[in-house]
């Protein structure tokens, strides 16, 4: 594996576009071939040289491409977008879109991520250990199609409508989530490992969302199915026991939402609808 | 100034020219028959096709429904976004391009003329504000009057006179050019939700047929003496078994008629030739549409072609667009007019591997082929309805070509073929056909008597095309003819060069036109007086306030004609 | 003295043209037929105005010259990186498409005010469309008229008589064959005229949206009570809806704004769809400034885009979230704004406006604002549909023409005519003139 280390020479002021930053891009390239690769500060266009110190080189090939970038990237968009194979590691935050249309490999983040990090994902593993904004793995306006397969983790936070429009993959929110988690979901699996917000697959055709800390409560268009003693996440067993709900019935009543029973106490009425 | 375009292959249908090798003169923005030559500016059109500019008679490319279709389908201009240069703004492309991007790339395909086929009186503030806004052609829009209360109360009344003023008031006080009649009707039967079948019913609240509507507004269009015939989008689009109606639509005109004229265009006349009775039995009936045309010279048609591709429909037949969401669950744009009109929007993907798709897609092409007049029927996709206009050198290759449409055929499902009769068609175009059906034909049945050939006198509007019929075949090459439609060598707007090889290199503004049909002063006075108390009554505008001023448009241009009343 | 009339009212979506306006030696003396509002603006409009250019020295804001400020302006812009350019609602759609046609040619941001009052409904509208109609539309057909989470009495005085509840119809002979409904967590004005008050829990109108679509498709609601209602309450208004003949929602910003935003209205756009199997139904955002909707529409047919949208590389982008106002300004990414028609310091979030503040500010404003005040360049307008005329869309999308009644005071300029001579100073500076 090479290594290739880039590290911020000046605050950001504003947006930088930064989806030139990917294994893919880098792979096979010369340091001074990647620092005059071209990228868009704002309405200026400049090198990457010109934003980073650049060291180490890149292997020939995307998988055996490690890119390192070090500062403050919060207004960094795009990093790795489109990425097939190889490795990113941000050693601090990272901006909008991180791992847009992510195919393979795997990026890391040492900080927090801005809204829609892993929009159009198909592939690979996003591993945030800090917060995630809106819009995780969700779609972008109007295409009604979220994230088609991979993996995403965020070992903090995350904000509303996490995998809008998910079609297929895995979600691990270890912290909480906010409101309209799986919103319009239509497959793939997401779970929330401590309290989630109102609305939980509101709008869901398919897929399944399983929660194992609080929620206020359950939208009026679920219907409670039964109580199950474990649920599978991406093949691995996590124990309940757990209310199963269905729904959405305003859109066909397809998903599956699993509720932590102990976390829930509020929700012990709806037992009585158990058939 | 004056341009001399040199040696090009010529093909000029309106004066019988047919692909002879010929210098065209252009002064100002006319063309002329001789100039100075040695201060003319010289385009080398030799071994190039030389013909008018484009005339597109159907292309949903302005107005409110246009422009919700815009906001609806973010996610299509997200793959096709284009950036400013040194002479073009910036846009967005795709199955509905913003104004900007609309002009240029008709330009760029060697168009010179387009016109706008479906908007409501009331809303013709945002379809001229959005007109001003496009380049590079001059364009025109057609008036939707065949659910208008005050014209159905006119004709239930008898009064056909003083329907024909208040539609000559509308044209010229809104800006407008044709009388355009959609599913006639039904759509006020929609505003309540509801359907009325066939052309015999009578229309709730209004006591007036369908069959009424058409008729009474095809002695309009006589009275008015407006240069383009009724321009039908006809009841039942979309349904299987719907082409009984279509001949029922062209025939219950046919007693008005004189002179074997064209007195009523069927538009988009794909979406109206399904044989069947359901989805599963849908067939094409284009023999027997084919049939009706060719014997009935009353009766001009476009193809409305569909493409494999992702697109758009949008259409004032909102009763059709509700039906289609319900079919397949995407997003749906409703909006009704007061008073007028109503309109939809549907997203739709036309896939090669759909039965449906794949029978609508022969039977576009069949229409073209099968009408033996090319001077009938003229090439349209019913932009963005069937597929976005940026298609037609495709279309003109399947045209031109059998094996390009074989190459297709392969390709979708066998059912298809057995329900279509294309693959039975040898008959390929020719490029003097292709000048008629895309601009010489256009141009006659619009009335545009300086558009569409290349006579001294005529507007300097000309596309020159990189194709030499010397070197290649259509029939064999047609992706050659793909190519060269696709990118004008030069495309020449009003005298000026504003294409080259497929660049814009000038931005230019077009002009639009609309009709004036100059009526008798009495009874113009006596409509428009008693025209207060009916806008009082029925809209939420005061008629003050319900006009388009000429200089409102950034190029006006009238286009006078006398009526009979 | 002169009397114009059907003059176009510019102050809220309603747009009502019926308006007479007298006016003598160039003053607007009496005004007839306007709500209140409507007569409050066009006879005081004038008043506390600045009409002097003023520039930021040393500090302090100073009278200038028009030439000075403009030319400050175009310097603002073409120096920046990321500049915003912000308003709109208070145009005429003439003033912005130049705007547009600026923002395109410094690379910066253009948004509108309907990023921070209805853009969650043009948002609803990518995932889910709209079916809507004309305010006549209502008029001639609505026997069921809902007003969700806003409250025209207040803020669209005419609209209850020009267009819903009681003006002449030609189906409904009758008013009182109309009913009205009033879904609000407050027991508004509106609510008070109403045949049915449904009186919501703050932020829970999407669930009252999800159990009234459960209850339209028979689905039994496992709850007692929904957004703080009996399940029998909703059952009997979802009967009300599906029963109707024609029926409309108009929503404003207590759906637009509340818990969920743009998901409200997807909501309650699916619930509209779903109505239209059993009868007739429409949607409608009642929107606030006279002209955002146009701000809206412009956008759109210029570059695909409704607003929000960044040019900065050369071809529009936009994604609310993004590329909106509030956000960029949040995030700290903007590095120069012009604000035109609007007050974002006084309206914005704190850390939104300080950002704002902090880096070159220039605006263009009839009056004079709490952003003005803290601009390095002020350069004041004339009042559109006053002093000069222009194009305005009514709430519905309805184009109309704007009349001018009496003359702008001497060296006061239209918006269009601002905003040109900055686009040619800016096309000076970067050399493209």
């Amino acid at each position: 594996m090479a290594e290739i280390i880039l590290t911020l020479k000046h605050s950001l002021k504003v947006p930088l576009d930064a989806s030139i930053i990917s294994p893919d891009n880098f792979a096979g390239k010369s340091i001074n071939e990647i620092s005059s690769l071209k990228l868009w500060r704002g309405n200026k266009q400049i090198t990457l040289g010109e934003v980073f110190d650049i060291k180490g080189e890149a292997g020939s090939n995307a998988n055996e491409t490690v890119i390192t970038i070090n500062g403050d990237l919060s207004k960094a968009r795009r990093i790795g977008k489109g990425m097939s194979n190889g490795k990113i590691v941000i050693n601090g935050s990272a901006g909008l879109y991180l791992g847009e249309d992510i195919r393979g490999g795997v990026i890391t983040v040492n900080g927090d991520v801005g809204s829609w990090a892993g929009v159009g994902a198909k592939g690979g593993l996003i591993e945030i250990m800090g917060n995630a904004g809106d819009f995780l793995a969700s779609s972008y306006r109007g295409a009604r199609s979220g994230m088609e397969g991979g993996m995403i983790i965020v070992h903090g936070n995350a904000a509303n409508e996490v995998g809008g429009w998910m079609k297929n993959g895995t979600i691990k929110i270890m912290g909480n989530a906010g409101i309209f988690v799986g919103a319009n979901m239509q497959g793939g699996s997401i779970l929330v490992s401590n309290d989630c917000g109102v609305r939980a697959g509101a709008g869901m055709r398919g897929g399944r969302i399983v929660i194992l800390g609080y929620i206020p409560s359950i939208l009026p268009s679920f219907r409670i199915e039964e109580i199950r003693a474990s649920v599978k996440v991406n093949g691995d067993k996590i124990s309940g026991p757990f209310y199963l709900f269905n729904g959405d019935f305003a859109e066909g009543g397809k998903g599956n939402l699993f509720i932590n029973v102990t976390k829930n106490p509020h929700l012990k009425r709806y037992e009585q609808y158990i058939p | 100034m004056a341009l001399l375009i040199k040696n090009g292959i010529v093909y000029d249908p309106l004066n019988n020219i047919n692909g002879e090798v010929m210098d065209i003169m252009i002064d100002g923005n006319k063309i002329v028959s001789s100039i100075n030559e040695s201060k003319a500016q010289v385009i080398d059109a030799s071994n190039k096709i030389v013909m008018a500019g484009g005339v597109d008679l159907h292309s949903h490319i302005v107005g409110p429904k246009v422009n919700s279709g815009r906001i609806l389908r973010v996610e299509d201009h997200y793959k096709d976004l284009v950036a400013k240069t040194r002479f073009t703004r910036s846009g967005s492309g795709y199955s509905i391009p913003s104004t900007f991007v609309t002009g240029y790339r008709y330009a760029i395909m060697g168009y010179t003329t387009v016109c706008e086929p479906a908007n409501p009186p009331l809303k013709m503030i945002a379809v001229h504000d959005e007109l001003n806004d496009i380049p590079m052609i001059d364009k025109t829009s057609f008036i939707l009057f065949g659910n208008n209360w005050i014209v159905m109360e006119y004709l239930k009344e008898g009064k056909i006179k003083e329907c024909a003023a208040f539609i000559a008031w509308v044209l010229k006080r809104m800006k407008g050019y044709v009388i355009k009649i959609v599913d006639p009707g039904c759509e006020e039967e929609w505003k309540w939700g509801n359907d009325i079948e066939g052309l015999d019913k009578e229309v709730n609240n209004f006591g007036i047929t369908p069959k009424e509507i058409i008729r009474g507004l095809c002695e309009v269009n006589k009275l008015l003496s407006l240069p383009h015939p009724i321009h039908v989008h006809t009841n039942m689009l979309g349904t299987p078994g719907n082409y009984r109606i279509t001949i029922e639509t062209m025939d219950c005109v046919k007693n008005i008629a004189n002179n074997n004229q064209p007195l009523i265009h069927m538009t988009h006349v794909q979406f109206h030739s399904y044989g069947g009775s359901n989805w599963a039995s849908l067939s094409s009936a284009t023999d027997e549409i084919a049939d009706y045309v060719n014997k009935n010279k009353h009766v001009t048609i476009d193809m409305g072609q569909i493409i494999f591709t992702d697109t758009t429909t949008m259409t004032a037949d909102g009763s059709f667009e509700y039906k289609l969401q319900k079919l397949t669950g995407e997003r749906w744009v409703n909006s009704d007019v007061e008073v007028e009109e109503s309109a939809g929007i549907v997203p739709i993907h036309y896939r090669r591997n759909n039965y449906v798709h794949a029978v609508m897609w022969a039977i576009g092409l069949e229409l073209a082929l099968l009408v033996n007049d090319p001077w009938r029927v003229f090439m349209t996709t019913d932009h963005p309805n069937g597929g976005p206009f940026t298609y037609y050198p495709k279309v003109i290759s399947w045209l031109m070509s059998k094996k390009a449409r074989e190459r297709v055929l392969k390709r979708i499902p066998r059912m298809s073929r057995r329900r279509t009769n294309l693959e039975d068609i040898d008959r390929e175009y020719n490029f003097y056909e292709i000048a008629i059906i895309t601009r010489a034909g256009i141009a006659k049945i619009l009335g545009l008597k300086n558009k569409g050939h290349l006579a001294p006198g005529a507007d300097a509007d000309i596309a020159i095309y990189d194709f030499n019929p010397k070197q290649y075949d259509p029939s064999r090459d047609y992706k050659e003819v793909v190519r060269a439609f696709s990118k004008a060598a030069y495309t020449i707007k009003d005298g000026e060069i504003v294409v080259k090889d497929g660049e814009i290199i000038k931005p230019v503004i077009g002009k639009t036109f609309w009709v004036e049909s100059e009526i008798s002063r009495d009874l113009e006075s006596s409509i428009a007086s008693s025209l207060n108390e009916k806008f009082r009554d029925y809209y939420t505008v005061s008629v003050d306030n319900y006009v388009v001023p000429k200089d409102y448009l950034y190029k006006p241009w009238p286009i006078q004609v006398k009526a009979k009343i | 003295m002169v009397i114009y009339e059907n003059v176009l009212c510019s102050v809220c979506g309603c747009l009502c043209d019926d308006i007479e306006v007298t006016v003598e030696e160039n003053k607007i003396v009496k005004v007839r037929n306007a709500c209140a509002m409507g007569t409050t603006k066009l006879l005081n409009y004038y008043k506390e105005r600045n009409t002097k250019p003023l520039i930021k020295k040393d500090g302090k804001l100073i009278p200038t010259n028009l030439d000075e400020a403009t030319s400050k302006v175009a310097e603002i812009l073409v120096n920046a990186e990321y500049p915003l350019i912000y308003g709109w609602s208070l145009c005429s759609s003439e003033a912005i498409k130049v705007g547009i046609e600026l923002a395109e040619e410094v690379g910066g941001v253009i948004d509108n005010q309907a990023s921070v009052c209805h853009g969650p409904g043009i948002q609803a509208l990518h995932n889910s469309g709209l079916p809507t109609c004309t305010l006549g539309e209502v008029k001639h057909r609505a026997d069921l008229i809902i007003y969700w989470g806003c409250n025209p009495e207040d803020a669209h005085p005419r609209h209850l008589t020009r267009y819903t509840l009681s003006p002449k119809s030609k189906f409904i002979k009758d008013p009182k064959e109309r009913k009205l409904v009033v879904i609000d967590v407050r027991n508004t004005i509106t609510a008070k005229k109403a045949n049915l008050f449904i009186n919501i829990e703050q932020g829970a109108d999407f669930e009252l949206i999800s159990a009234l679509r459960a209850a339209l498709k028979f689905e039994e609601i496992e709850e007692e009570r929904v957004a703080g209602l009996a399940v029998e309450q909703i059952e009997e208004f979802a009967e009300m809806l599906r029963s109707c003949k024609f029926g409309v929602i108009f929503f404003g910003q207590g759906l637009t704004q509340s818990l969920g935003k743009s998901k409200n209205i997807e909501a309650a756009i699916a619930l509209v769809k779903d109505l239209n199997d059993y009868t007739k139904f429409a949607l409608i955002p009642i929107r606030g400034h006279y002209n955002v909707a146009g701000a809206n529409e412009v956008t759109a047919w210029q570059t695909g885009f409704p607003f929000a949208v960044d040019f900065s590389k050369g071809y529009p982008w936009y994604n609310p979230g993004e590329t909106t106002a509030v956000d960029i300004l949040r995030r700290g990414e903007s590095d120069a704004a012009l604000i035109v028609g609007s007050d974002p310091l006084a309206h914005f979030p704190k850390e939104a406006a300080d950002h704002l503040a902090k880096n070159p500010l220039a605006v263009i404003d009839p009056d004079i604002s709490v952003t003005a005040l803290a601009a390095d360049v002020v350069i004041p307008s004339a009042f559109t549909g006053i002093e000069v005329s222009g194009t305005a869309y009514r709430m519905d999308r309805v184009g109309l023409l704007m009349k001018k009644v009496v003359d702008p005071p001497e060296g006061v300029l239209s918006d269009e005519e601002i905003l040109r001579i900055i686009l040619k100073k800016v096309r000076i500076l970067k050399g493209v003139a």
